[in-house]
């Protein structure tokens, strides 16, 4: 079985009636760092607990370096928490902190003295050793928590939005250096967030969740290029969402009515006539013109809103029906127009996504 | 806050505090009062206190009161600390029936429980001594230490725990070095109530002792039938200032210990 870091297989957790977790499959690689994206109550902590072995799985199994582990309380794992606030001991000084586990392991005093100021060092902490958690900074608790797990040489470091809590730019400049730790250590890192600017930046592979279940696993660029599912398309960056039905069809375009404007979209998913799907286009996939051109297939608009949002200018356009459509543009195109004006949207049909409708029922 | 509201209010606290430390403070000063009736000033003298020493009824009391305590402390804060740390982590079924039960002693009549313990005594036909006095204690400071202890368990962070289990602590070892450290302050409150609980406690000693070996409630009550002696306002002053120095003592050293970990 042993294949990988960690594999859960049909993992699932039930709390009382509802799944936090439903039938489950992962294999997360040696040294990968691996994140857990999705929505907030989507089991992204639920999925942790369970590989720490805080919550046992309602069913399915769990291997950690090829040994089966659904029956190793957690303090026999070999991997170890970052938690969400940290859960610093209030008792203790950063040093004692740092210490427990290897206290726990029965390693040598002059080797926990050792590793402990190495591993202070490696989250530049070194002066803090004597200090109660509580005399430290939000970032500097967070960089204690790392240590402090760091210092076992875990086979596996799981982290719960450890960045949750900082401000933004401590967030950003602390995502480089766990990124940097990570590929010292060569550790493997699952890691936890809603962030998905996050998972992008400092991830080897996402995994999108939503209630419960997996929605999408691939790189980075994958997930925000080829999203598989509506879910998925929705949640990472900005989209438009159309919802029609499929008009006519040939071998490589089909045409899909919505709205009473009649859009192409790639037929590469066998549609039939009449089926009901949604379109997902990025707004920086979209050509915004001020004047109708008879060779390429436009959608006409009317202009509502522009938000200048430094490199690009964001239009908000709306549909005779009133739904709404963004697009990326440069500022002077727009120069001449304002609230109310006709706009024509065109893009190539490839680069939009489209999703059978079924999954509706599925979400 | 209006001027008005504001004399008001301060008048009225001083008038509360009048009216709890008056009594004891006429208490304290007659215990130094050299006349045998209790209520005119007649000039200062320490004899009551040398009388006091010298009574080995009182004395006899005074350890009977103080062997009783710390029995009390000693079982009611282990079995107190058990039961909360149980009450407090695991799920059971009939879990609010059994922490229910628990409270019913702080509330029910102390005399309902004194007649309930001595109906028992007599059917095991138990001698009456001054052994059979803990029991009750027993089981009105545990419901105490209880009470203590899930306040103090409440204000716990769960996470703590699981970090520790994370870094390799089993139970045990969760337990002393994380669980206890934190509670401890509770357990020293819990304790310090069970002590003071048993120490003063008077229906349940009355009717549960045995004769010839009295605690000093019960013993106070007896002389007092007799009319107030200044030796029991000696006596009471010493109970006073024993009182107020451990609560002082225990006060402060918790208060460094909450300050230490950031007062959880
Ligand atoms: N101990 C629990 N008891 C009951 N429900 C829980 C428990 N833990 C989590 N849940 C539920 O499981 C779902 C997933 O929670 P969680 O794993 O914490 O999500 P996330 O970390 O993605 O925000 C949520 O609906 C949450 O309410
Ligand atoms: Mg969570």
């Amino acid at each position: 079985m042993a294949e990988g870091m960690v594999r859960l297989e049909n993992i699932s957790k039930k709390f009382a009636n509802t799944y936090a977790v439903k039938e489950l499959n992962l294999d997360i690689k040696t040294g990968e760092f691996l994140t857990l994206l999705g929505p907030s109550g989507c089991g992204k902590t639920s999925t942790l607990r369970v590989i720490a072995g805080f919550e046992k799985p309602t069913s399915g199994n769990i291997w950690i370096d090829g040994k089966k582990v659904d029956k190793i309380e957690p303090y026999n794992r070999e991997v170890n928490t970052v938690f969400q606030s940290y859960s610093l001991f209030p008792h203790m000084t950063v040093a004692d902190n740092v210490a427990f586990g290897l206290k726990m392991k029965k390693v040598s005093k002059q080797d926990i003295k050792n590793k402990v100021k190495e591993a202070l060092n490696l989250v530049q902490l070194e002066n803090f050793a004597a200090r109660k958690p509580k005399n430290l900074s939000g970032g500097q608790q967070q960089r204690i928590a790392i240590a402090r797990a760091i210092v076992n040489n875990p086979k596996v470091l799981l982290l719960d939005e450890p960045l949750g809590a900082l401000d933004l730019k401590l967030r950003k400049q602390m995502q480089l250096e766990l990124k940097q730790l990570q590929q010292e250590l060569g550790m493997t890192f699952i890691y936890v967030t809603h962030d998905q600017e996050e998972a992008l930046t400092m991830s080897d592979r996402i995994v999108i969740m939503n209630q419960g279940k997996i929605e999408q696993t691939g790189l980075p660029d994958e997930i925000y290029e080829k999203p598989a599912t509506k879910f998925v398309a929705d949640f990472i960056g900005e989209t438009n969402l159309f919802e029609g039905k499929v008009m006519q069809t040939n071998d490589t375009y089909a045409t899909m009515e919505c709205a009473g404007q009649y859009i192409i979209i790639p037929n590469n998913q066998n549609f039939l006539e009449n089926e009901s799907v949604y379109m997902s286009i990025r707004p920086e996939k979209i050509k915004v013109s001020a004047h109708a051109n008879d060779k390429v297939k436009q959608l006409k608009v009317i202009m509502k809103d522009e938000i200048y949002i430094g490199s690009v200018t964001k239009i908000i356009a709306a549909f005779p029906d009133g739904q709404e459509v963004v697009a990326h543009g440069s500022r002077d195109i727009f120069k001449r127009c304002s609230q109310g004006s006709q706009l024509y949207l065109s893009w190539e049909p490839a680069d939009s996504i489209v999703f059978k409708m079924k999954e509706k029922l599925e979400v | 806050m209006r001027e008005g509201t504001k004399k008001t209010l301060f008048v009225f606290t001083i008038l509360v505090f009048a009216f709890f430390y008056i009594p004891i403070l006429v208490l304290m000063v007659f215990s130094f009062n050299d006349s045998k009736i209790g209520t005119v000033w007649t000039g200062f003298t320490f004899d009551w206190y040398i009388r006091l020493f010298s009574n080995s009824q009182i004395i006899d009391a005074a350890f009977n009161s103080l062997f009783i305590a710390i029995v009390t402390t000693v079982i009611s804060t282990v079995l107190g600390t058990l039961a909360a740390l149980t009450l407090h982590r695991y799920g059971f079924p009939g879990k609010r029936t059994v922490g229910f039960v628990f409270y019913i002693p702080v509330v029910i009549p102390d005399i309902v429980l004194a007649v309930a313990l001595l109906v028992l005594y007599s059917f095991l036909n138990v001698k009456l001594g001054l052994a059979t006095v803990i029991p009750g204690h027993v089981v009105f400071a545990t419901s105490f230490v209880i009470l203590v202890l899930l306040a103090r368990l409440a204000g716990l962070d769960k996470a703590l725990e699981e970090a520790a289990k994370d870094l390799g602590a089993n139970e045990w070892h969760t337990f002393w070095k994380v669980t206890f450290p934190l509670i401890y302050p509770g357990i020293l409150a819990g304790a310090l109530l069970a002590f003071t609980i048993s120490l003063d406690e008077f229906v349940v000693a009355f009717f549960t002792t045995g004769p010839g070996s009295n605690t000093l409630p019960v013993l106070v009550y007896s002389m007092v039938r007799r009319g107030v002696s200044p030796e029991i306002n000696a006596l009471s002053t010493i109970l006073i200032l024993a009182v107020v120095l451990v609560i002082v003592i225990v006060g402060w050293r918790m208060n460094r210990m909450n300050k230490q970990q950031g007062g959880i």
